[in-house]
C-alpha cells in the first residue's frame, strides 16, 4: 500500500501542474466574465425598452395600442407632429429600438370592420438575437389586440355565439400517456422536458472521459518519451498497482477538472440561462411530469451516477491501452480522437433516433458502444424499463474488467514495450 | 564464490527474428560481469530479461536459487536496472526523485533516509539535487540514475551501457562509482560495447555476437587464450 501510495500521489503531482491550474483559473474566469457580462444584455433586452411612437391617428384605439405597449414596459417616446421621415431620423438617431407608425384613419378602419395597418421599423444595431427581442414583443402586444378587437367585433355582429369558439370550432384536449400513467399536456412539452432534464448527463460525461482518458494516455506516453517507463517496470511494484495508481490519479484530476470547468461552464449559463429558461417554462409541466413519473428518485439518480462511473472505468482502461500504444506525447494527443468518437456517436444519435425503431445492425453497433448506456439509463428509468439498465450497466461491468485484464496483461508482458502504433501500422520493436 | 545469477540455453525470439540463441553465463556474488559486443548483439535484450522487463522465449533464469520467471516481484526486490537510455522525470526535483524511488524499496523512514543520504554522496550533485531534474546536464543525470540504481545496495546492479553518451570525464567518474559499490557488496552485470572500459571494469567479460556467446573468462585470460594484447582484439579473433 505505501508503494501504492507513493506512486499515486507521483501520479497527481504530475498531472496537476502549473499549466492546468492555470488554464482552470483561467476558464472559470472567462465564463463567469462572460456570464456576467450576457445577464447584464439580458436583463437590458428583457427590461423596460425605448420604442419610438408616431401616432398619425390620435384615435381611441390607436391609443388603446400605445397604452398596451407601455403596459408591456415599454417606454414610449412620443414622435407625435413630425412627418414620417422625421420620426425616423428622430428615433434612428435615440436609443429607440424600434419606431411604430400608427396612420391616419387606424381607429376608423377598425370600427368600419376593415383591416388596419400599423408600419413597424426596427433599427438593427446589430445582429444579436436578444437585440431582436423588442420586434417580437411589439408583434405579442398587436396580435394580443388583434384578438381583443376581433372577439370585440365578434360580439358585436354575433351577439349569441362566443367569439373564441367562433375562431377555434375544433378544439384539442391533449393527453400524454407513459406507460400506465396519463396527465393532461402536449408530448412535445414532454419530450423537451426531458431533454432540457437529462441535457446534462452527457455534457459531464464527455467533459470526464475527455478530461481523464487524456491525462491517463499522456501518463503512459509521458513514461516512454522520458525513458523512466523502463526504470518503473523493474521498482518492485505490481504492475496492476502501476495501472490502477495512473487510472486513479487521472480519474480524480479528471473528475476535479470536469467539476471546475462545470462549475465555470454554469456561470457562463447562468448568465444566459436563467431568465430565458424561466420565460420558457410552461406553467403546470412539473406537476405533469410528476403525474407521469417522469421524475428521478433518490435511487434513480444513484444508478444513473453509478452508470456514469462505469463509463468512466470503462474509458480510463481503454485510454490506458492506448496510451501504451502512443509513442510519444504528441501521438498520444491523436490517441484520444477514437474515444472521443465513442462518446459522440450514441450522444448524437440518442438525440436524433429513436432506439426502439432504428435498425437491427445499426441498434447492436450503437449498443455495442459502452458509453451509450449512460445515455440511455435517464430514459430507461422513465419507461420502467430496468432490464435493460441492468444490462447496460453489466454490459459496461464486463467490457471494464475485460480491459482492464488486457491493459494488465500488456504491462506484465514484453508487449509494454514493444507494441507501438504509427500511422495504423503496428510494428514490434526489437531491442 | 556462489553465484548471484545462472543462466542456461536463454533464448528470445521477436517474431521470427532471433535475438538470443541459447546463451549460458554466472555472475559470482561481489563481481563484475560485462556483456560485450557490438550493437544488435543481444545484450541489452539480456538484460532487459533478466531485469523482469522481457519475458523469455526459452532456457532458464536463477536468480538467489529462485526462478526468475516465476518470481518476479522478489528478483525486483533485490535488482536494480539501469537501462541505456534512462530519463528522469524532469519535473521533480533531483532529491525528490531519489526520495520517489528510495520510497519502493525502504521498510521504514530510517531506511529510506539511509538509502537517500547514500545516493546524495554518490551524486555529488550537493544544492543542484534542489533543483528541477530536466535542467541537469546529461552527465549529471546519469550520475543521478546511477545514484537511484546503486543507493539501495542491490543484490544485483543491471547497467546498460552505464557511460554511454558521457564525456571522458563523467565516464571516468561513473566507472569508479561503480568500482566502489562492487567492494560493498553489490554484484554488477553490465553490457558495453566500449571494450577498453571493460577491461578497466569487469571481473569477468563474457563476447557476445548475434545471439550467442563466444567466448568468456577474466579479461587477461580472454587475451592470454586469444594472444592478444586487449579486448578488442579478442573479440576480432573470436568472431574468426
Amino acid at each position: 500500500m505505501k508503494r501504492f501510495t507513493n506512486l499515486l500521489k507521483k501520479e497527481i503531482k504530475e498531472l496537476v501542474t502549473k499549466q492546468l491550474v492555470i488554464s482552470l483559473a483561467f476558464t472559470v474566469i472567462l465564463f463567469n466574465f462572460i456570464g456576467q457580462v450576457s445577464k447584464k444584455e439580458v436583463q437590458k433586452a428583457t427590461g423596460i425598452q425605448t420604442i419610438s411612437a408616431l401616432d398619425q391617428d390620435g384615435s381611441p384605439a390607436s391609443q388603446a395600442l400605445i397604452k398596451g405597449l407601455e403596459s408591456a414596459r415599454f417606454k414610449i417616446l412620443d414622435q407625435s407632429g413630425k412627418t414620417k421621415d422625421e420620426a425616423i431620423e428622430t428615433a434612428k438617431a435615440g436609443e429607440s429600438k424600434l419606431l411604430l407608425v400608427i396612420p391616419e384613419g387606424f381607429g376608423e378602419s377598425l370600427t368600419e370592420l376593415k383591416p388596419s395597418e400599423i408600419e413597424t421599423y426596427s433599427f438593427m444595431r446589430s445582429f444579436s438575437l436578444i437585440g431582436a427581442r423588442g420586434q417580437i414583443v411589439v408583434q405579442s402586444v398587436i396580435s394580443a389586440l388583434n384578438e381583443a378587437l376581433s372577439n370585440n367585433f365578434l360580439s358585436e355582429k354575433l351577439p349569441e355565439h362566443d367569439p373564441a369558439s367562433l375562431k377555434r370550432p375544433i378544439k384539442s384536449k391533449d393527453f400524454v400517456v407513459v406507460q400506465d400513467m396519463m396527465a393532461e399536456g402536449s408530448a412535445n412539452m414532454v419530450a423537451g422536458m426531458i431533454s432540457q432534464q437529462s441535457l446534462l448527463i452527457p455534457v459531464v460525461l464527455m467533459m470526464i472521459v475527455i478530461y481523464s482518458s487524456q491525462m491517463v494516455i499522456s501518463a503512459v506516453a509521458m513514461e516512454k518519451q522520458n525513458k523512466t517507463l523502463e526504470t518503473l517496470l523493474t521498482v518492485p511494484i505490481r504492475r496492476t498497482s502501476i495501472i490502477t495508481a495512473k487510472m486513479l490519479a487521472a480519474g480524480l484530476v479528471g473528475l476535479i477538472s470536469a467539476g471546475v470547468y462545470m462549475f465555470a461552464f454554469r456561470g457562463f449559463i447562468g448568465g444566459i440561462g436563467e431568465e430565458a429558461a424561466q420565460a420558457g417554462a410552461q406553467a403546470g409541466a412539473p406537476a405533469i411530469m410528476q403525474k407521469l413519473g417522469l421524475t428521478f428518485s433518490a435511487s434513480g439518480y444513484a444508478i444513473l451516477g453509478l452508470s456514469i462511473f462505469l463509463a468512466i472505468l470503462v474509458a480510463l482502461a481503454l485510454a490506458m491501452i492506448l496510451g501504451v500504444l502512443a509513442e510519444d506525447f504528441r501521438s498520444a494527443q491523436t490517441m484520444i480522437m477514437p474515444l472521443m468518437f465513442m462518446v459522440m456517436i450514441p450522444y448524437f444519435i440518442s438525440l436524433f433516433a429513436d432506439m426502439n425503431t432504428i435498425a437491427l445492425p445499426l441498434k447492436i453497433f450503437i449498443l455495442a458502444i459502452p458509453f451509450t448506456h449512460p445515455f440511455l439509463v435517464s430514459q430507461n428509468l422513465y419507461l420502467g424499463n430496468y432490464g435493460m439498465i441492468v444490462a447496460g450497466l453489466a454490459y459496461m461491468l464486463v467490457v471494464f474488467v475485460a480491459l482492464v485484464i488486457f491493459a494488465a496483461r500488456i504491462f506484465s508482458t514484453d508487449k509494454i514495450l514493444t507494441m507501438k502504433l504509427r500511422f495504423g501500422k503496428k510494428k514490434t520493436a526489437a531491442a | 564464490m556462489e553465484n548471484v545469477l545462472t543462466v542456461r540455453g536463454l533464448k528470445k525470439s521477436y517474431g521470427t527474428q532471433m535475438a538470443l540463441a541459447g546463451i549460458d553465463f554466472d555472475v559470482r556474488a561481489g563481481e563484475v560481469f560485462a556483456l560485450i559486443g557490438p550493437n544488435g548483439a543481444g545484450k541489452t535484450t539480456t538484460l532487459r530479461i533478466i531485469a523482469t522487463l522481457l519475458t523469455s522465449s526459452g532456457g532458464d533464469i536463477t536468480f538467489l536459487g529462485r526462478d526468475l520467471r516465476k518470481e518476479p516481484d522478489f528478483v525486483r526486490e533485490k535488482i536494480s536496472y539501469l537501462p541505456e537510455e534512462a530519463g528522469a522525470y524532469k519535473d521533480m526535483k533531483g532529491l525528490d526523485y531519489l526520495e520517489f524511488m528510495a520510497n519502493f524499496y525502504a521498510r521504514t523512514p530510517e531506511e529510506e533516509k539511509d538509502f537517500v543520504d547514500r545516493a546524495v554522496a554518490i551524486t555529488e550533485l550537493g544544492d543542484r539535487l534542489k533543483t528541477k531534474v530536466g535542467t541537469y546536464s546529461k552527465g549529471m543525470t546519469r550520475k543521478l540514475l546511477l545514484a537511484r540504481a546503486l543507493m539501495t545496495k542491490p543484490v544485483l546492479a543491471i547497467l546498460d551501457e552505464p557511460t554511454s553518451g558521457l564525456d571522458v570525464l563523467n565516464a571516468l567518474e561513473v566507472r569508479e562509482i561503480v568500482r566502489r559499490y562492487v567492494k560493498e557488496g553489490t554484484s554488477v552485470l553490465l553490457s558495453s560495447h566500449n571494450m577498453l572500459e571493460i577491461e578497466f571494469l569487469s571481473d569477468r567479460v563474457a563476447l557476445i555476437n548475434k545471439g550467442l556467446i563466444l567466448d568468456a573468462g577474466t579479461p587477461s585470460e580472454l587475451k592470454g587464450k586469444h594472444q592478444a594484447s586487449n579486448l578488442e582484439e579478442v573479440f576480432r579473433s573470436s568472431l574468426r
